[in-house]
């Protein structure tokens, strides 16, 4: 169904403290991952809302990436935890909607985890090409 | 939805500006593309590119275009925000432009270095610089915030960077907490004995700088303390310390050192990185600052904590060690006067909880309390506590009476006539004991043993009255009459139960405490025959062991359950057999067969056993039509005891429960009747001897309480902080317990001499030597005694303190990496085999052996080095260079050939790296002083008889090389400290991929962390030298007194606001906030942000259903307008 020259979108949403800054350290190291993430810096993850994941998937997005910190690791406390219930709120929602819930990925990683940050990247682009596109256009108000 | 704080001048005017950075960006991305791309989007008034935005051309293009083209929002696509935000926004101020109007893509860290193919990368370029745009359109100017500093620094970890940094601070004017988690600063420089490339004395250019940290107005030092909790930003930080409990008064202490030599716990040194011992009580090393002991404690040793009366068991033990066994026996009696019965008869629960059972066998406690009990009597005078005694009337504190004359009775009535209370214990039968008296045969406790622990307790003045018993001769009323202003019930568990199978009246039928009672009251007994003994409780077996004494034929234990049931204790059912009992497992009477009135044999059933019972026991089961017949002249009952409590009536109408024991409080052991306590059997129905004195000392301290009216509740059930691991329990040699002798068997009957002879003192001595000391301090205070100054305080606890700083310096340094992770060089397996660290002590005039390198009491003449030990190996997962290793095995091989010029040294290594200041010219000189260096990494170490072998691949002949030497010293790396994560989590700092911290950006700052007022200094960073970690010390320092000296630093104005319009007063982002920044306005209804509490990281907004909390610069608009421009051209 997808034809060889079609190019996913992922946005993804990174901490300014840990993720962010290990995606500027596989940067500083010059470790390669595929280019069809944009990042949107926030301060912490749990900024995030669901609804910002479900609007990303309405406007066309095949992948929605959440990095934050390490358990513990968290500049505010406990932002991650929040971000990993909101994820998972999020991925019964999208299931709901009939968008695989895969599409949907958060991963801790933290201002020194520059290789991990390019794995993670590389392997959930793999993952969202597999899936394919988007298969619906949600219409949020 | 439209915000209030609409941006000055309505009209958005963005400019953005595009940078080459050289090549970075310009290679992978067609810079002239992304520009067009950016003109076409909407509200942009131009975009430009630029070889080097950040320059300062670069910047006036940006000031030029706000000034002449009214650009009113900026965009830079550049390198991380990370690293240039604060540049540009410095650029915007100077325009006259609030600087938050400036949003980044990161079109490099996160596009141009990262991607390969130039059309992909342009495309994402494309995509990055859209996002930016569409933020920047709605991003409102912010006022700058601007907060006052407190003039006070926090230093964390005193070694030679931390020290530097706090001189440098202080000496500055700033008031620095220096907080060292050690009992002394200094760290691992302390350590050291020569310094490369000068081979300068480590200790003497350390030791007056740590005298200067401990001398200087402005620095207040917290040694053998830990930063607990930091919360706060830059200016101002709230910290917590932990003064961690030294146990010594150090304003007293006066360092004389008296203490250790009478301390009796030995622990390895860990100054001396293992090569020697210290005490329990000790100073780190004698120039150690402050020049103040600490008593190491970790916790309550598992065998104390498990024994009911509490024994200070590791204390006793220890004390053996050192041969003072009247300070054993006095510490034992403090919480137990029988120390010579329980040394005999105890179930010794203290021993099934030995952390020495978990590597060969339990420490035989039993057998050493019955040694000190032997052997520490010596002089009266000084096992009997020091306590003046005196009788009767001379006591001031009342009139206590106990009735039952048994261990708990006793116990209680020793510890309160030491208290001064005036004390007499009631006793119903004519000797006292109680069950030890009457219950046990004397060839397990002999008579004069009980006497000499009775004799111990009325030494106290306590009044016994024998042939007295509550009910017959006096009532608990009339005692309370006659002055007794509490009564403590101890009247144990003599009822006997009965098999109720028929033919049980008959002749020959015995009960066996009746039995025993009557063999230790001297009455005579006559025995003929084949006996049968039913039950398997000890009372059983001591019944079965005195027949075989008495003369019995044959003796058989019938038992219902199997051996691994059985209550009694193993060790003597195993005697038991040895002295002839049989034991009949599995089987019932169902009926006692009778002739003429007279025992002839039982009729028996046998049992399977079946699912645990609430005992944890397997119960018995009868099989059907299995009975079977044993024959028998006469049969003992012993099949369990429980209280007589004839003397409970009206007046004294105690409640009873319904197993027929009396009802008292777990805890104060109080009865329903005001000021009368119970304990022992009478409470617990048949239990142990030990549980026994707990009773009693548990009553002694109710009774003590309630004659001086204070709560008998309050701080009596506390939670022991009992040792649950030994480290390296593992690795420690096993050695068996030594093994009590015992009369043989052939000399045991007939008669009733003890069976077990006690320890000689050789055999005690080494015995104690096996104990773990699991507690390290063992609380034997004998340290107390010898102190001059009275700075020894057991009972002080940690102390949490809390202070205001404004910057925070990290100075936590390094761990040696652990060369048993490569078990191929041997290292813990052969002790020639030895680090770099433990090689300085060994070197160091103040180390183990005074500067002589000695190695199992010899000089090795042949010596090898092995370089990069866990460092540029992949395979242990550092991947580094620990950069000081080079020279500092440089230094030890000249140190050795200075000591030596005999010694044949080699050194194996990779690459010798000598980049520093003096570095090549010494690694030259010791290459001439005739060190070999042999470029290989050994492969494998062996021993060949008292010497090692070094097998080696040399790299450069290409030949494998084995070299015989007699001592090998690994230059173990330098690893992050092992509680870098935790200090990491404290702070929020980030780690790198090689676990130390990190800190802002690798070469230009060096010393920030990501986060604003937090430094970092030393080792805790990365691998370092003295003088690299002083010069970051110094830049760490002078980076900390930036702020204070500003007086006032910028923190972001990211907060959030409530709509009060909206708001429902729903109160859910209340509770999501770390902060408490939010509060509930009860008179508005609606929630409110305390600005200065608020973090700014948003978890409210993704909470708030109405959307009304509005996130400064990350609102949802701006977030929704980044991710529609990310895909607008999807599909």
């Amino acid at each position: 169904m997808s034809d060889k020259k079609w190019k996913p979108q992922i946005v993804g949403f990174a901490c300014n403290w840990c993720t962010y800054a290990g995606a500027d350290l596989a940067g500083t190291s010059r470790l390669k991952y595929p280019a069809n993430l944009s990042l949107v810096r926030v301060m912490c993850t749990g900024r995030i809302d669901v609804s910002h994941i479900l609007a990303a998937f309405a406007r066309g997005a095949d992948g929605v990436f959440v990095g934050g910190c390490h358990p513990g690791d968290c500049h505010y406390l406990s932002g991650n935890f929040k971000a990993q219930a909101r994820v998972a709120l999020a991925k019964r929602l999208l299931a709901q909607f009939g968008i695989e819930p895969e599409r949907l990925y958060l991963e801790w990683i933290s201002a020194g985890e520059g290789t991990k940050f390019a794995d993670v990247i590389v392997q959930f682009t793999e993952r969202v090409r597999e899936l394919g596109p988007n298969p619906t256009h949600l219409e949020l108000g | 939805m439209k915000k209030k704080e609409k941006g000055a001048g309505g009209d958005r005017k963005i400019g953005v500006y595009v940078c080459h950075c050289g090549v970075n960006i310009a290679a992978t991305v067609d810079v002239s593309k992304v520009v067009k791309f950016a003109a076409s989007l909407p509200e942009v008034v131009i975009a430009r590119d630029y070889s080097y935005v950040c320059s300062d051309p670069g910047q006036r293009l940006i000031v030029e275009d706000i000034e002449k083209l009214g650009v009113n929002r900026v965009v830079t696509a550049i390198c991380s925000p990370r690293l240039h935000e604060p540049t540009f926004r410095k650029t915007l101020e100077e325009a006259g432009l609030n600087p938050y109007c400036l949003e980044i893509a990161n079109i490099r860290e996160q596009c141009s270095w990262v991607h390969d193919d130039e059309t992909e990368a342009t495309e994402k370029a494309k995509r990055l610089v859209a996002s930016a745009v569409a933020r920047s359109a709605l991003l409102e100017p912010m006022d700058v915030r601007e907060v006052p500093v407190v003039p006070e620094a926090l230093v964390i970890g005193a070694g030679i960077s931390g020290i530097q940094t706090a001189l440098d601070i202080a000496d500055a004017g700033f008031k620095v907490h220096l907080v060292e988690k050690d009992p002394s600063i200094g760290g691992h420089m302390a350590q050291l004995d020569k310094t490369f490339p000068t081979l300068d004395c480590s200790a003497c250019i350390l030791t007056p700088k740590m005298v200067e940290v401990e001398r200087h107005p402005n620095i207040q030092l917290y040694a053998y303390s830990e930063v607990e909790e930091i919360d706060g930003y830059v200016g101002n930080f709230t910290v917590k310390i932990r003064r961690k409990a030294p146990y010594v008064d150090w304003v007293k202490c006066n360092a004389c050192d008296e203490c250790t030599s009478v301390c009796p716990v030995n622990v390895s040194n860990q100054f001396d990185m293992g090569l020697s011992s210290r005490k329990a009580i000790y100073r780190a090393f004698p120039q150690a600052v402050p020049n103040k002991f600490v008593i190491q404690k970790t916790g309550v040793p598992p065998c104390r904590a498990t024994c009911p009366a509490g024994v200070n068991v590791q204390g006793y033990i220890a004390l053996i060690t050192c041969g003072k066994y009247q300070e054993a026996l006095a510490l034992e009696r403090e919480a137990n006067p029988f120390a010579s019965v329980c040394g005999r008869v105890c179930s010794h629960p203290c021993e099934n909880e030995c952390k020495r059972g978990e590597l060969d066998q339990p420490i035989a406690i039993r057998h050493l309390k019955r040694f000190i009990a032997q052997e520490g009597r010596g002089s009266q005078k000084q096992t009997s506590p020091p306590k003046k005694r005196g009788t009767g009337n001379s006591r001031k504190k009342g009139k206590v009476a106990v009735v039952g004359a048994g261990p708990a009775g006793l116990t209680a009535a020793r510890d309160l006539a030491s208290w001064g209370y005036s004390v007499s214990v009631f006793e119903a039968e004519k000797m006292v004991g109680g069950m030890l008296a009457l219950g046990i045969p004397a060839f397990r406790l002999p008579r004069e043993a009980l006497q000499e622990d009775i004799d111990y307790i009325t030494e106290f003045g306590v009044e016994l009255v024998t042939d007295s018993a509550l009910g017959r001769e006096f009532t608990v009323p009339e005692l309370f009459e006659q002055g007794h202003r509490a009564i403590f019930l101890a009247t144990g568990a003599y009822g006997e139960r009965k098999l109720g199978v028929p033919g049980e009246k008959a002749k020959g039928v015995f009960y066996a405490l009746d039995l025993l009672k009557k063999l230790n009251t001297g009455r005579s007994i006559k025995i003929k025959g084949r006996m049968v003994v039913i039950g398997g409780g000890n009372a059983a077996v001591d019944a079965a062991r005195s027949l075989v004494r008495l003369g019995a034929q044959e003796v058989t234990i019938l038992y219902r359950r199997s051996r691994e049931e059985m209550p009694a204790y193993s060790e003597e059912v195993k005697e038991a057999e040895a002295e002839g009992v049989r034991i009949h497992f599995l089987g019932i009477p169902v009926r006692i067969l009778t002739k003429d009135g007279q025992v002839v044999g039982l009729k028996c059933q046998k049992m399977k056993l079946g699912a645990p019972d609430e005992s944890g026991r397997r119960r018995p089961i009868p099989l059907e039509g299995s009975h079977f017949q044993l024959d028998a002249d006469a049969v003992v009952v012993a099949i369990g005891e429980y209280p007589d409590l004839s003397f409970v009536t009206k007046k004294a109408s105690l409640d009873v429960t319904s197993w027929g024991t009396l009802v008292a409080d777990p805890v104060t052991l109080e009865t329903n009747m005001p000021g009368v306590f119970a304990g022992g059997d009478v409470v617990s129905g048949p239990a142990t001897v030990i549980e026994a004195i707990a009773a009693g000392r548990r009553v002694a301290i109710s009774i003590d309480r309630f004659v001086k009216g204070v709560d008998l509740r309050e701080g009596r059930e506390v939670n022991l902080q009992v040792v649950t691991e030994v480290p390296g329990l593992a690795h420690r040699p096993k050695r068996d317990r030594i093994a009590e002798s015992r009369l043989p068997v052939k000399k045991r009957i007939p008669g009733f001499a003890e069976v077990t002879l006690g320890y000689s003192e050789k055999e005690a001595v080494e015995e104690a030597g096996r104990c773990l000391n699991c507690g390290i301090c063992c609380e034997c205070r004998e340290c107390e005694r010898v102190c001059e100054p009275q700075a020894i305080d057991h009972a002080l606890r940690d102390e949490i303190v809390s202070t205001q700083v404004g910057t925070i310096v990290v100075a936590t340094g390094f761990d040696q990496f652990d060369a048993q992770v490569k078990p191929e060089l041997g290292y813990s397996q052969y002790e020639n085999v030895i680090t770099g660290l433990e090689f300085e002590r060994l070197s160091s005039p103040s180390g183990p052996t005074a500067g002589k390198i000695l190695v199992a009491g010899r000089e090795p003449k042949d010596v090898a080095f092995i370089l990069c030990v866990g460092s540029r190996d992949e395979t242990v997962g550092n991947e580094y260079c620990s950069r000081v290793c080079c020279m500092a095995t440089t230094k030890q091989a000249h140190l050795i050939k200075e000591k030596n010029p005999e010694a044949n040294v080699t050194v194996f290594y990779t690459d010798v790296r000598a980049f520093g200041k003096g570095f090549e010219e010494f690694y030259v000189r010791v290459k001439e002083e005739g060190v070999v260096y042999r470029r290989g990494n050994p492969s494998e170490i062996y021993k060949k008889g008292e010497r090692l072998v070094v097998r080696a691949e040399d790299t450069l002949l290409g030949q494998t090389v084995e070299l015989e030497v007699d001592l090998v010293v690994l230059a173990a790396g330098m690893t992050p400290n092992a509680n870098t994560e935790g200090v990491a989590n404290l702070l929020r700092l980030g780690c790198s991929a090689d676990g130390f911290l990190m800190e802002a950006h690798p070469k230009l700052r060096p010393v920030e962390t990501a986060i604003d007022g937090i430094y970092l200094a030393g080792c805790c960073q990365g691998p370092k030298d003295i003088p690299d970690a002083v010069a970051q010390a110094k830049g760490a320092a002078a980076s900390a007194i930036a702020p204070m000296a500003r007086g006032r630093v910028r923190i972001e104005p990211i907060t959030a606001v409530i709509d009060e319009d909206l708001c429902s007063g729903c109160r859910l982002c209340e509770a999501v906030c770390e902060y408490g920044a939010l509060s509930f306005d009860e008179d508005k209804g609606i929630m409110t942000v305390n600005e200065v509490l608020c973090k700014g990281c948003g978890a409210c907004g993704a909470t708030c259903p109405s959307g009304c909390i509005f996130m400064r610069h990350y609102s949802d608009e701006q977030i929704l307008a980044q991710i529609g421009a990310i895909l607008s051209h999807v599909r």
